[in-house]
């Protein structure tokens, strides 16, 4: 699949996401840190530094992985996912922040490379209430920094999009480290409920709105049960297609987005060859289907996308009969 | 899509009316839960011992210096009180062994950082100074008090983070940073607490007297009991102690 590389544009409302995004992250710190030193005048700075970085970090690595599922169940919200990466480059850096804070206040100065240290002074592996948490930390942030520094689209087509989003689904294996990193850290020793209440109500939210996203998907998928002629498979009424939107079909484990133009019909693969954004879900802007997702576009008829562009949306062929779509997906395609 | 005719497209340079709004509200929601959190939980937080670290500031401070085994500087109190002694360390995680090698058992001045949590002193070293010139200073009682055979529990805890430079010194969060300080040779303490919250520390060493640290990594910042021969010198208690006798209580 050819992938290429497109530069980022900015506009007002990039800016604007940006602004709100480091405009909150400092009011938190200010707050956190302001606060913090005045309700506990025994504080000191550095601490009260590890734990806004770390409570603001966990909080927005916890916002990064409910945007997708809440687009899913109000696509209103989409604007919120074009902009996510920078959502997750900022969560990386606060989060090397804690880490780096947490790495000179504990482990520098001492008979060990603080580094190895965080790795060997506690070696309870064996213990639930004194199993070390540091490391779990550590690892979450390399996951993450793995990801921040492969963000840029850059990397997304020297690794084509089936291994840059595996690599990006790897932000679930980050939080779940950093859940560990606190259930077995912080929680075993601060004794206020309102600790394990938060990070409980996290870790249901988090996995609530997972389910409920993909069950309403799986609902809709179960909707449609498909006719079928030799390779031909019956998809819905040609009428029921407004113009410039799509019907998405479920045909095997695929979705097929029959998108409407005018008088013609098109399908295609619904997974948008950016980085897999559900294609039916667009509209057609200016003659061409336009991903929800980063607005990447693509001619219904070829799938190419317009010049000088080099990605294609798969094709699908299509057939009407009698008022009826139908396509066939297992046919040859252009890809 | 069940929202009208609105698209949004990234690149686009307007937003549709709705999905503006609906994108604004949950924004603001966002953030305005994110930093409400915040507060929540800065204020929330506890674990801020007692105690301070007068970091930047150097103060000098005469005494005799002892080696109990680690090095400990006893001076006159200046309430003519009577003697009290002050732990030593060196800066960063690390005994002050090096630092006043040669000088154990003459009158010095020590140059440093305080750090003191109302139980308990103990001065970060910077430079320590031979005094054997012209001392005027207490004598020193070898000998001391023995209160038996104890057997406590409490949590071994490095000296220096403990009371004063770390908040909080101690506990699961404190574990990793307390075993660096005591393999670096920060004189370990039995940090014990009765139930009325008061707070009572041991400087532990081997059955026979000598200085323990790398013997203890495993038992470091957690519940333990701790049993051995206590000896009070002044104000500091010494406890002797097999490590290897140390035990978790059994539910853990
Ligand atoms: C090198 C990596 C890391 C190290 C060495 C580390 C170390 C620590 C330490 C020592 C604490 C306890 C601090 C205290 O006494 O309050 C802590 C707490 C915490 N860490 Fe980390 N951490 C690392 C990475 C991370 C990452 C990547 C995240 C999240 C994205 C994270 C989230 C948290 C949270 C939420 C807490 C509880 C905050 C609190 O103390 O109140 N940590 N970490
Ligand atoms: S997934 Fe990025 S434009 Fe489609």
């Amino acid at each position: 699949m050819a992938h290429a590389y497109r530069a980022v544009q900015w506009n007002r409302y990039k800016r604007l996401y940006d602004a709100v995004l480091a405009g909150g992250c400092v009011a938190y710190h200010v707050l956190f840190v302001g606060i913090g030193a005045a309700t506990h005048p025994r504080a000191t700075i550095e601490t009260l530094v590890i734990r806004a970085t770390a409570t603001l970090a966990f909080l927005l690595l916890t916002v990064v992985l409910s945007i997708g599922p809440l687009c899913r169940l109000d696509p209103r919200l989409l604007p919120l996912l074009y902009n996510r990466r920078h959502l997750g480059v900022v969560t990386f850096l606060v989060a090397a922040t804690h880490g780096v804070f947490s790495i000179v206040q504990f482990h520098a100065l001492g008979d060990t490379h603080p580094l190895v240290s965080v790795l060997t002074a506690n070696t309870e592996f064996a213990s639930v209430s004194q199993f070390p948490f540091q490391p779990l930390g550590l690892l979450a942030l390399l996951v993450l920094a793995l990801m921040a520094l492969t963000s840029h689209d850059f990397w997304l087509a020297t690794l084509g999009p089936t291994t840059w989003k595996s690599l990006h689904m790897l932000v679930y294996a980050a939080w779940g480290l950093v859940v560990v990193h606190v259930a077995l850290g912080v929680l075993q020793a601060e004794r206020h409920p309102a600790f394990p209440v938060l990070v409980g109500a996290g870790v249901l939210w988090v996995g609530g709105i997972h389910a409920a996203a993909g069950l309403r998907e799986r609902r809709g998928d179960r909707e449609r049960p498909a006719a079928r002629e030799g390779a031909w498979v019956e998809v819905c009424s040609a009428d029921a297609i407004a113009d410039g939107r799509a019907h998405v079909a479920s045909v095997g484990d695929e979705r097929v987005a029959v998108f409407r133009r005018g008088e013609r019909l098109f399908a295609l693969s619904n997974v948008c060859p950016h980085q897999g954004g559900p294609l039916g879900e667009g509209r057609i802007v200016d003659g061409c289907v336009t991903c929800p997702w980063h607005g990447h576009q693509f001619d219904p008829e070829t799938g190419a996308a317009p010049p000088p562009y080099e990605d294609r949306a798969t094709t699908i062929p299509l057939a009407v009969r009698d008022g009826t779509v139908w396509i066939a997906p297992d046919a040859e395609r252009t890809s | 899509m069940s929202h009208g005719d609105e698209f949004f497209v990234g690149h686009a340079p307007r937003m549709p009316e709705s999905t503006r709004r609906r994108v604004r509200r949950v924004a603001a929601a966002l953030v305005a839960c994110g930093l409400a959190l915040g507060v929540a939980l800065t204020m929330l937080q506890a674990r801020f011992d007692e105690g301070v670290f007068e970091f930047g500031v150097e103060r000098t401070f005469d005494g005799v210096l002892l080696a109990e085994p680690y090095p400990v500087l006893l001076v006159a109190d200046a309430d003519g009180a009577g003697p009290r002694t002050i732990l030593l360390s060196a800066p960063g995680k690390h005994g002050a062994d090096a630092l006043v090698a040669d000088l154990v058992g003459r009158p010095v001045e020590v140059t440093g950082s305080l750090i003191d949590n109302g139980r308990r002193e103990m001065i970060e070293v910077h430079a320590v100074r031979d005094l054997s010139a012209d001392a005027r200073l207490p004598a020193v009682d070898a000998g001391g008090e023995s209160l038996g055979r104890l057997i406590l529990a409490g949590e071994i805890v490095d000296s220096k983070c403990h009371l004063g430079v770390m908040k909080p010194g101690r506990d699961k969060t404190h574990k990793a940073c307390a075993i660096r300080c005591i393999s670096g040779g920060v004189p370990p303490v039995l940090r014990v607490e009765d139930r009325h919250g008061r707070l009572a520390y041991f400087l532990l060493v081997g059955t026979d007297g000598r200085a323990i640290g790398r013997e203890l990594l495993s038992m470091i910042a957690e519940p333990v009991e701790v049993t051995g021969d206590v000896t009070r010198f002044g104000d500091l208690l010494v406890m002797r102690t097999e490590p290897a006798s140390i035990r978790r209580p059994a539910s853990r």
